[in-house]
C-alpha cells in the first residue's frame, strides 16, 4: 500500500535552507565561545627542534595555546581505522616531526579568529628541514626518505591478490593490451569547511562536540580513547551539514579543540578556512596504475592484471582504503573471469588522503574504461559494441566477480543501449565523421560503471589479518509522540541528501499517515539518536542499511499501534489497517481510532493499554545488511554490497588552435534500483556527474618537488562553475535490488565514477586522427595543444 | 585597534554599530547582527557563498569591510524572505530541487535576484552567466538554472 | 590579499565616498573621461563607454563575475596592476591618459608610462588615481580576446587591440597589447608592424601572430607554461586583428576611425 515512496515529494529541508534559517556548524553559538586557529607547518617534512609559545600566550584576548607536546602529554594517540604493521603514534598536533606542508603544530583559542591568527604569528618554531618525498614511486624505493623511520619503509601495504587462472588466461589470449594510467589528487571540497565546537564540562569531566564530522560512530570511539574518558561522558551533535562527500572527518581537529576548551575552560570553535581545507583536510589518492588486459580476437576480455600504487600522503587513519575499494570493483561491469591485483599503499609527505566521492572507484573506472576504449580502437570495433560483448548479462544476476563482489541486479547492456539512444549515438557518429572532414574535432566518449553501496568493514581483514570491525549496519528510532505525530532519527547525519524528506516518506508509508506529519531530526545527537560504531554518512549506505533501520523501527511502532487499536476496538489485528492517520476496522466504515487517540492511550491513559503492553510508542531498530560476510578462505570478500550501474555518453569539441575542450552534451543513464524520491535521485546524479567532469577537466592538487601545494586556493584549485558544464541529461532504468528492504541502491557516487573516464574517452576520440592516448587527468587545454603539436602529421 | 562606528540599513532596518576596522561584512552580518543565513565558503572572493546585495547589486561580503558600508543598504537572504512563506525564487528553488546541502543557496538567491530584477526573461546562458561566480558542489547547477528560469516566468506572469 | 594576510596596511582609507572620483563623461574629441571609482559593471552597461570605447566595455565584461564587477573599479584595476588583468591592457590599446593627484597637485601620465612591473605602477605612495581619459574619436576597428581556464578567471593570456585605417583603407596605426604574457601589459610592436601598411589581409594577420609569439616572453605558472602562453598570444593576436578588420568593415562610413 505504498503511497509516498517512489514519488518526488518536495524536500522538507528546503523551508529553512532557502530562507537562511538552517543551522550549520558556524551558526552554532555557545556562551563564552572562543575561536581557534592552528599554526601549520610551512615544510613538507621537517624535524621540530623547538617551539616557543610564550609571546602568543601573552597576547591580549588569547585564552589557551597548545602544542604537540601538550597533546602527547594529555591525550592518547589517535587510533587508526586500519592499523599499520608497526604501531605508529599520531596525535592531534605534530610531535617532533611534520610530514606535510600544512600539518598543524600548535593551536590557539582566542576571543575571535582574527586574534587567534594574530597569536599564531607570535609562535616561534624552529624546524630542521628533511627531504620531502612527493612521488609515490620514489617513496617505494629503499633509499627514499622515510616518514616513519620506525616503520623502515613508506609502504603501508603491499600485496598481490589473485583470483582465477590469470596466467592461463594470459597464455590463451590472442592479445594483451598494456597501459599505464595515472590519476591526480583532487577532492570534492564541500562548500562548508570542516570543524567542530568542543565544550568541556569540568564538573562531569565530560565533553560535548558540535561537528560536521560525517562518521560520528567511529569518531566518538576515537575521542573517548584519546581523551581518556568513558564514551558515556561524550556527546556529539551534528547540525545541518554543508556537503561532505567523504571529506568531512578529522578527529584530530576535534581533539585539539577539546584540549583548548579544557585548558581555557570555555567552549572553543575551530573551523577550517578554505586554504586549510584544500591544503590539509583530505585529498583523493593520486596514483599510478599499470594495467594489462588479456583478450580474444572477438573482443572478449579474459583477464585483467593490475598493479596499483595509491599515494596516501600522510594518511595514518584510513590507508589502503583506496586500494581495497578498487579491488571490489576491479572488473567493472564486465564478465572477466580472472584478475590479479597488486596493491601498494604508500606514504608521502603530502596532505592525508581519505574518503572522497567514490573512493578509488573513479580511478579504477578510468583505467578500465580507458583500456576498453583503447581495445576497441585496436580491434576496430565500436566501443559500445565491445562493451556489450563483455557485460555481465541480466540473466547472470546475481553475479559474483572474481574478487568476491556480488552484483545484485541490473541490466547493463540495456543501460548502455538506452544511453546511446538518448545521446543519439548514431547521428553523432555521422556528425563526427562529417565534422572531421571539415576540420572539426568532435569526440564521443562512452564510460559505464558499477556503483557500489554499503561497505563491509570485515574486508579490512585482508590487510590487517584480523577483524576489528565488520559488517554494514545502521540504527534508527521512530516515535509516535503523544499528539499522534511522528518523530524519527537515524545515526547517519545527512549532508544534503534529503533524508528528512525520504525518511518521512518511508515512515509515512509504514504507518499510514502523510510525510508532513513525520518530523525527522536534523543531523545527529549521540545522546538521543540511536547509533552504532558503523553509524555515519558514508559509502552510499542509505539504501543498504538506513532504510532497513527506519523500516524496522517503524514496523515495531506500527505493530504496537495495531495491538493497542485491536484492544481498544475489540477487534483482531488482522482485521485492522493503518491509513490516513487512523486505525480502522476493515469493512466497517466509521469504526476506527485516530493515531492521536491511540497515542493518548499509549502515553497518558496507560490503563487502557492491552495487558502487559509497555507504555509509550517508541521503537529503535538496527538493520544489518545480510550481504556483509566475513572474508572467505580464498580471500574473496564482499567489500561492498549492492551495485547500481550507469552509462555515460559525452560529446566534446576541441578547438584545435587553443586545445580548449568544451563539453557539448553529456547523457547519463543510471539504474539505482527503486528510486525512493526520483527528484532527489536525479539531483544527486547531476551533482555527482559534475564532480566527475571537474576531475576530468579542471581540478588538481599540484605539488612542487619540495612538497609545497601550488593550488591551495579556489583561484588555483579550479572547481567547475555553471559556465563550465552542460545541462546533464539524465534517464534511468529501475531494477530493484533483491537485497535491500525497498529495492533501492546507492546513488551518490554514480556520476563521479564514470564521469572522468567518459570525458577522457571523448577527448581521445576527438583526437583519434592524431594517435593521442589520454593517460592522465585533468585534460587541460595546454595538454591538448601539446598533443596536437607533437602529433605526427596526419596521413 | 580603535572601533569605527558605521550606520547602514540591513534588510530595511537602520543599524548602527561600532566595528573593528578589519571586521568583514560577512562577519559583521553573522557575528554582530546574527544574520547567519549568509555563509562563508572561501574568504577569498571566489565561491560566492557569502554573496549579498549592497545597494541592490551583488557583492562578496567576505571582500568588504563593514566599516566601508556607511550609508549603504545591505540585503541578505533574510531580507529576501517574505514575512510569511517563500518568495517566488525560493519557491522555485524548492519545487525544482535546486538545493541539496543548501550552503550555497543564499548566495545563489542573491545572484538570481539581481539577474531577475534586471532581466525577467533571461536565457539559460544568461542564467549560467549570472550564477557563474557562485560555486555549488551538490547540484551540478542543472536544477538551479531551471529554478531561476521558472521564477522568472512566474514573476513575468504576475506582472 | 588582506584576507590571506599577504597585505597588511597600517592605515586603510576608503575613498568610495568621494563622489568626484566616479562618473563617466563624454569628451569633446569623441573620447570619454572615466572616474577612477567607476565600477566594472558601469563600464559594461554605459552607453557612452559602449559608443566611445567599446573595447573597454568588452574588456570589463570579461572581468571576474557579476559580483566582482559590481565592486571592482577601473582605478583599482589599474593601480593593482595585475599583469593578467583585462582593463589595463584595454586602456593601453586605447592609449589612455591617467589623471593622478597628490600633495603636489594633479599630473597627467600616458598609460604607457604607468605600469613599471609586477603589481607595480608609477603611482607615488602619496598619490591616487583620479580619472582616466580615453581620447577620441572612437575606434571602429578593435578586438579583444582571451583564454582563461574557466570563464571569469584571470586569463592565461589575452590580447586587446585597435587598428586604424588611413584614407586608402590601409592600416595606418595599430596598437596590440598582450596581457598575462609578461609582468605588465605589453605592446606587441612587431606584430603591430606586421599589420601597419597592410589591408589586414589574412596573410598579414598570420604574420602578426607569428611576430607576436616571437616578441613576447611570457611567464610560467601553475596554470600554463610560457610556451603555451606564447602560442596563445599568437592565436589571440590573430583573432583580435581579424575582429578589428571585420568590425571596421562593418562600420565603414561611420564617424569612427
Amino acid at each position: 500500500m505504498t503511497r509516498w515512496v517512489g514519488t518526488s515529494v518536495p524536500r522538507k529541508e528546503d523551508a529553512r535552507l532557502t530562507t537562511g534559517r538552517g543551522l550549520f556548524l558556524d551558526d552554532v553559538g555557545r556562551p563564552g565561545l572562543l575561536h581557534a586557529a592552528m599554526l601549520r607547518s610551512p615544510h613538507a617534512h621537517a624535524r621540530i627542534v623547538a617551539i616557543d609559545t610564550t609571546e602568543a600566550a601573552r597576547l591580549p584576548g588569547v585564552h589557551a595555546v597548545i602544542t604537540g607536546a601538550d597533546a602527547a602529554a594529555s591525550t592518547a594517540p589517535i587510533r587508526p581505522l586500519i592499523p599499520t604493521p608497526v604501531p605508529l603514534h599520531d596525535w592531534c598536533l605534530a610531535v617532533d616531526r611534520v610530514r606535510y606542508a600544512g600539518e598543524p603544530v600548535a593551536a590557539v583559542a582566542a576571543v575571535d579568529r582574527a586574534t587567534a591568527e594574530d597569536a599564531l604569528e607570535r609562535i616561534h618554531v624552529e624546524y630542521e628541514p628533511l627531504p620531502a618525498v612527493v612521488d609515490p614511486e620514489t617513496a617505494i624505493r629503499p633509499d627514499a626518505p622515510l616518514l616513519y623511520p620506525d616503520l623502515g619503509t613508506n609502504v603501508l601495504w603491499h600485496d598481490v591478490l589473485s583470483y582465477g587462472d590469470v596466467a592461463g588466461a594470459f597464455a590463451r589470449a590472442d592479445g594483451v593490451l598494456a597501459e599505464r594510467f595515472e590519476i591526480q589528487r583532487y577532492a570534492s571540497t564541500p562548500l562548508e569547511t570542516f570543524g567542530a565546537i568542543a565544550e568541556y564540562d569540568a564538573g562531569l569531566d565530560g565533553y560535548t562536540f558540535w561537528t560536521n564530522d560525517q562518521r560520528p560512530g567511529l569518531t566518538l570511539g576515537i575521542l573517548a580513547e584519546s581523551l581518556r574518558v568513558p564514551q558515556a561522558r561524550l556527546r556529539l551533535i551534528s547540525p545541518d551539514v554543508g556537503g561532505a562527500f567523504g571529506n568531512k572527518r578529522r578527529p584530530a581537529y576535534l581533539l585539539a579543540s577539546a584540549l583548548l576548551a579544557r585548558r581555557a575552560r570555555r567552549p572553543v570553535k575551530y573551523l577550517e578556512d578554505r586554504i586549510e581545507n584544500l591544503t590539509a583536510l583530505m585529498h583523493a589518492c593520486n596514483g599510478v596504475m599499470d594495467l594489462e588486459l588479456a583478450y580474444r580476437k572477438d573482443g572478449t576480455v579474459l583477464a585483467l592484471r593490475v598493479r596499483d600504487i595509491a599515494d596516501e600522503g600522510k594518511n595514518l587513519v584510513s590507508p589502503t582504503q583506496h586500494n581495497l575499494i578498487k579491488l571490489g570493483n576491479l572488473v567493472n561491469g564486465y564478465r572477466i573471469g580472472a584478475v590479479s591485483y597488486e596493491a601498494y599503499s604508500v606514504l608521502t609527505t603530502k596532505c592525508p588522503s581519505g574518503a572522497n566521492r567514490g573512493i578509488g572507484k573513479p580511478f579504477m573506472c578510468f583505467a578500465v574504461e580507458r583500456a576498453m576504449a583503447l581495445l576497441a580502437r585496436r580491434l576496430d570495433v565500436d566501443p559500445a559494441e565491445l562493451r556489450l560483448r563483455n557485460y555481465v548479462g541480466p540473466g547472470d544476476m546475481p553475479y559474483t566477480t572474481p574478487p568476491g563482489a556480488q552484483y545484485d541486479s541490473g541490466d547493463y547492456p540495456a543501460t548502455l543501449r538506452r544511453a546511446l539512444e538518448r545521446f543519439d549515438y548514431t547521428t553523432w557518429r555521422e556528425e563526427q565523421a562529417r565534422g572531421r572532414r571539415a576540420g572539426r574535432l568532435l569526440g564521443i566518449g562512452i564510460a559505464t560503471s558499477v556503483e557500489p553501496a554499503g561497505t563491509n568493514l570485515a574486508s579490512y581483514e585482508l590487510i590487517t589479518g584480523r577483524r576489528a570491525a565488520s559488517g554494514s549496519a545502521e540504527a534508527a528510532m521512530v516515535r509516535m509522540e503523544p499528539d499522534g505525530q511522528v518523530r524519527a532519527s537515524i545515526g547517519d547525519p545527512a549532508s544534503g541528501q534529503g533524508y528528512e524528506t525520504v525518511i518521512a516518506q518511508i515512515v509515512a508509508d509504514e504507518l499510514g499517515l502523510a510525510p508532513a506529519h513525520v518530523h525527522v531530526e536534523r543531523g545527529f545527537d549521540s545522546a538521543t539518536t540511536p547509533w552504532l560504531y558503523l553509524s555515519g554518512n558514508y559509502s552510499n549506505k542509505f539504501s543498504v542499511t538506513d532504510v532497513g533501520a527506519v523500516i524496522g523501527a517503524a514496523r515495531k511502532v506500527r505493530d504496537k499501534l495495531l495491538r493497542i487499536a485491536a484492544h481498544r476496538l475489540e477487534a483482531a489485528v488482522p482485521d485492522l489497517e493503518l491509513a490516513d492517520g487512523e486505525a480502522r476496522v476493515l469493512g466497517l466504515p466509521g469504526r476506527g481510532l485516530s493515531f492521536r487517540e491511540l497515542a493518548r492511550t499509549a502515553y497518558a491513559d496507560v490503563l487502557g493499554l492491552p495487558p502487559g503492553e509497555e507504555p509509550g510508542l517508541e521503537a529503535r531498530h538496527a538493520h544489518q545488511n545480510p550481504l556483509a560476510q566475513p572474508v572467505g578462505p580464498d580471500r574473496r570478500v564482499r567489500s561492498q554490497l549492492v551495485f547500481s550501474n550507469a552509462a555515460h555518453c559525452c560529446l566534446v569539441e576541441i578547438d584545435r588552435r587553443t586545445g580548449q575542450v568544451k563539453i557539448l552534451k553529456h547523457v547519463v543513464v543510471h539504474d539505482c534500483g527503486r528510486e525512493l524520491n526520483p527528484a532527489i535521485v536525479e539531483g544527486m546524479v547531476h551533482g555527482s556527474t559534475v564532480h566527475g567532469l571537474g576531475a576530468a577537466l579542471l581540478e588538481e592538487f599540484r605539488y612542487d618537488e619540495g612538497g609545497q601545494l601550488l593550488t591551495a586556493t579556489f583561484m588555483d584549485y579550479l572547481k567547475p562553475t555553471a559556465l563550465d558544464v552542460p545541462d546533464i541529461e539524465v534517464d534511468h532504468l529501475e531494477h530493484p535490488s533483491p537485497f535491500t528492504p525497498l529495492g533501492a541502491k546507492g546513488v551518490g557516487e554514480g556520476g563521479a565514477i564514470p564521469g572522468p573516464a567518459a570525458v577522457a574517452n571523448a577527448v581521445e576520440d576527438a583526437l583519434a586522427p592524431f594517435g593521442v592516448v589520454v593517460r592522465s587527468l585533468p585534460v587541460t587545454s595546454e595538454r591538448v595543444w601539446r598533443w596536437l603539436r607533437d602529433a605526427p602529421p596526419a596521413p | 585597534m580603535s572601533l569605527i562606528t558605521v550606520r547602514l540599513t540591513v534588510n530595511g532596518r537602520q543599524t548602527e554599530r561600532a566595528v573593528s576596522p578589519r571586521r568583514s561584512l560577512a562577519d559583521f552580518l553573522r557575528e554582530d547582527l546574527e544574520l547567519t543565513g549568509t555563509h562563508v565558503g572561501c574568504e577569498h572572493g571566489v565561491c560566492g557563498a557569502c554573496t549579498v546585495l549592497v545597494d541592490g547589486r551583488t557583492a562578496r561580503s567576505c571582500l568588504l569591510f563593514a566599516a566601508q558600508l556607511e550609508g549603504a543598504a545591505v540585503t541578505t537572504v533574510e531580507g529576501l524572505t517574505p514575512a510569511e512563506g517563500l518568495s517566488p525564487l525560493q519557491t522555485a528553488f524548492h519545487e525544482c530541487h535546486a538545493l541539496q546541502c543548501g550552503f550555497c543557496t543564499p548566495g545563489m538567491l542573491a545572484a538570481a535576484h539581481e539577474l531577475l530584477a534586471e532581466n525577467p526573461t533571461p536565457t539559460r546562458d544568461e542564467i549560467r552567466d549570472a550564477i557563474g561566480g557562485n560555486l555549488c558542489m551538490c547540484t551540478g547547477y542543472v536544477n538551479i538554472v531551471r529554478a531561476i528560469e521558472l521564477a522568472g516566468a512566474r514573476i513575468r506572469g504576475a506582472r | 590579499m588582506m584576507n590571506m594576510r599577504l597585505v597588511r596596511p597600517a592605515r586603510l582609507v576608503d575613498i568610495n565616498a568621494v563622489p568626484e572620483l566616479s562618473g563617466i563623461a563624454a569628451r569633446a574629441d569623441g573620447g570619454v573621461t572615466i572616474g577612477a571609482l567607476t565600477r566594472h559593471t558601469d563600464l559594461v552597461v554605459s552607453p557612452v563607454v559602449h559608443d566611445r570605447a567599446a573595447l573597454l566595455a568588452t574588456a570589463a565584461a570579461h572581468v571576474g563575475h557579476r559580483a566582482i564587477r559590481n565592486r571592482g573599479t577601473l582605478g583599482g584595476s589599474l593601480a593593482h596592476a595585475d599583469p593578467a588583468a583585462e582593463l589595463p591592457a584595454a586602456l593601453v590599446a586605447l592609449d589612455a591618459t591617467l589623471v593622478i593627484e597628490g600633495p603636489r597637485g594633479r599630473r597627467r601620465l600616458a598609460i604607457a608610462d604607468f605600469f613599471v612591473g609586477l603589481l607595480t605602477t608609477a603611482l607615488g605612495a602619496d598619490e591616487i588615481l583620479v580619472a582616466i581619459d580615453v581620447p577620441g574619436p572612437p575606434h571602429a576597428g578593435w578586438g579583444f580576446a582571451e583564454l582563461a581556464r574557466r570563464a571569469g578567471d584571470f586569463a592565461i593570456a589575452g590580447v586587446a587591440g585597435i587598428a586604424r585605417p588611413d584614407d586608402s583603407g590601409r592600416c595606418r596605426d595599430a596598437r596590440l597589447v598582450a596581457f598575462g604574457a609578461a609582468d605588465r601589459p605589453v605592446r606587441l610592436r612587431s606584430a603591430e608592424g606586421a599589420l601597419i601598411g597592410t589591408t589586414l589581409s589574412d596573410e598579414a594577420i598570420t604574420r602578426a601572430g607569428a611576430e607576436a609569439a616571437r616578441e613576447c616572453d611570457p611567464p610560467d605558472d601553475v596554470h600554463a607554461s610560457s610556451e603555451y602562453r606564447r602560442h596563445l598570444v599568437a592565436v589571440l593576436t590573430e583573432d583580435v586583428a581579424r575582429a578589428a578588420r571585420d568590425r571596421r568593415a562593418a562600420a565603414a562610413g561611420s564617424p569612427c576611425r
